[in-house]
């Protein structure tokens, strides 16, 4: 079992100094927070805000990469939580065929938003996810923690 | 203009080494002509764009794929071969790469920050390549002495 997910934005971890990428399935009974590095959580709010960079990003670059030769993102599934290391499969199509590329999350979450490809988590990801322990996370957060990035 | 017309107006670089700028949290690559001319090529590129550099001339293993790692799969499973990155052009203080790509004889270009042509060419194992005349607009041509000074200080 899959479910889709839409990112809903991102926030800053100051405990470990990293940037959460917050996704939600569409009835909102879900949560996945995926901890992301800073020039990713950069990448993804590029995407979301649709702010087109004067030269392009990683990501951008990526996107022409697969647009150079016609290869479409399909999808993208967020598969694996392995102490707090997560996998995803990005699902393509090129000529005629069929591909799935390992990847981490956060790449594939980048070039899903740049092209317009439904995110997907797995069943076992959601589930390992909704511990006590990350609500107690969640609760201790104050207000000032979520925003903006400034980057 | 013929593919080996081209290239003679070309200078191949090999990266050097990657210099981390502590005081504006940038990295500096630099490049050495391939011909072993001494003067060298430096690009300024951003913390990240420059660990991805680094990454890939160090040969270190990561746990999970990186970005220019993913782009390498990307080719892998599609048969793309990145067969030359060059360095185009400079605007400012802003340098423009194109990335020639190959597949079963059809070759493409992609627009590209040197930062991520030169993160992927190195992966590709992928000849690169500045034109005469952005090596000749190439800043810093007497830095050596101060790139010296800045890794002395930072030992």
């Amino acid at each position: 079992m899959i479910t889709q997910m839409q990112v809903k934005g991102l926030m800053f971890d100051p405990y470990n100094n990293a940037y959460i990428v917050i996704l939600r399935d569409d009835e909102q009974s879900e949560m996945l927070p995926i901890w992301v590095g800073k020039s990713e959580a950069s990448s993804i709010s590029l995407a979301l805000e649709n702010v087109a960079p004067p030269r392009p990003m990683t990501h951008d670059f990526m996107k022409s990469y697969l647009d150079a030769f016609d290869a479409k993102v399909i999808s993208v599934v967020i598969t694996d939580l392995n102490e707090n290391t997560y996998f995803s499969k990005i699902h393509l199509t090129y000529a005629d065929s069929e591909y799935t590329v390992d990847s981490r999350p956060s790449d594939a979450i980048a070039l899903a938003l740049r092209s317009h490809a439904p995110i997907f988590a797995s069943e076992s990801v959601i589930r390992k996810q909704t511990s006590e322990e990350l609500d107690q996370w969640l609760e201790n957060l104050k207000p000032e923690d979520f925003g903006k990035l400034d980057s | 203009m013929p593919a080996s017309q081209e290239k003679e107006s070309l200078i191949q670089l090999t990266v050097d080494r990657v210099v981390e700028d502590s005081n504006t949290d940038t990295r500096i690559i630099v490049l050495a002509r391939s011909d072993g001319g001494a003067e060298h090529f430096m690009v300024w590129v951003g913390a990240s764009e420059g660990e991805a550099i680094k990454r890939a001339v160090d040969a270190a293993i990561t746990p999970r794929p990186m970005s220019h790692d993913l782009v390498k799969s990307f080719g892998e499973h599609f048969g793309i071969k990145t067969e030359r990155v060059v360095l185009t052009d400079v605007k400012g203080s802003t340098y423009y790469a194109t990335v020639f790509l190959e597949n079963k004889g059809v070759g493409r270009t992609i627009d590209a920050r040197p930062s991520d042509a030169i993160a992927l060419a190195l992966r590709c194992h992928a000849p690169i390549y500045v034109t005469q005349d952005v090596w000749k607009r190439r800043s810093g041509q007497n830095l050596n002495a101060w790139l010296s000074k800045l890794e002395t200080k930072e030992v």
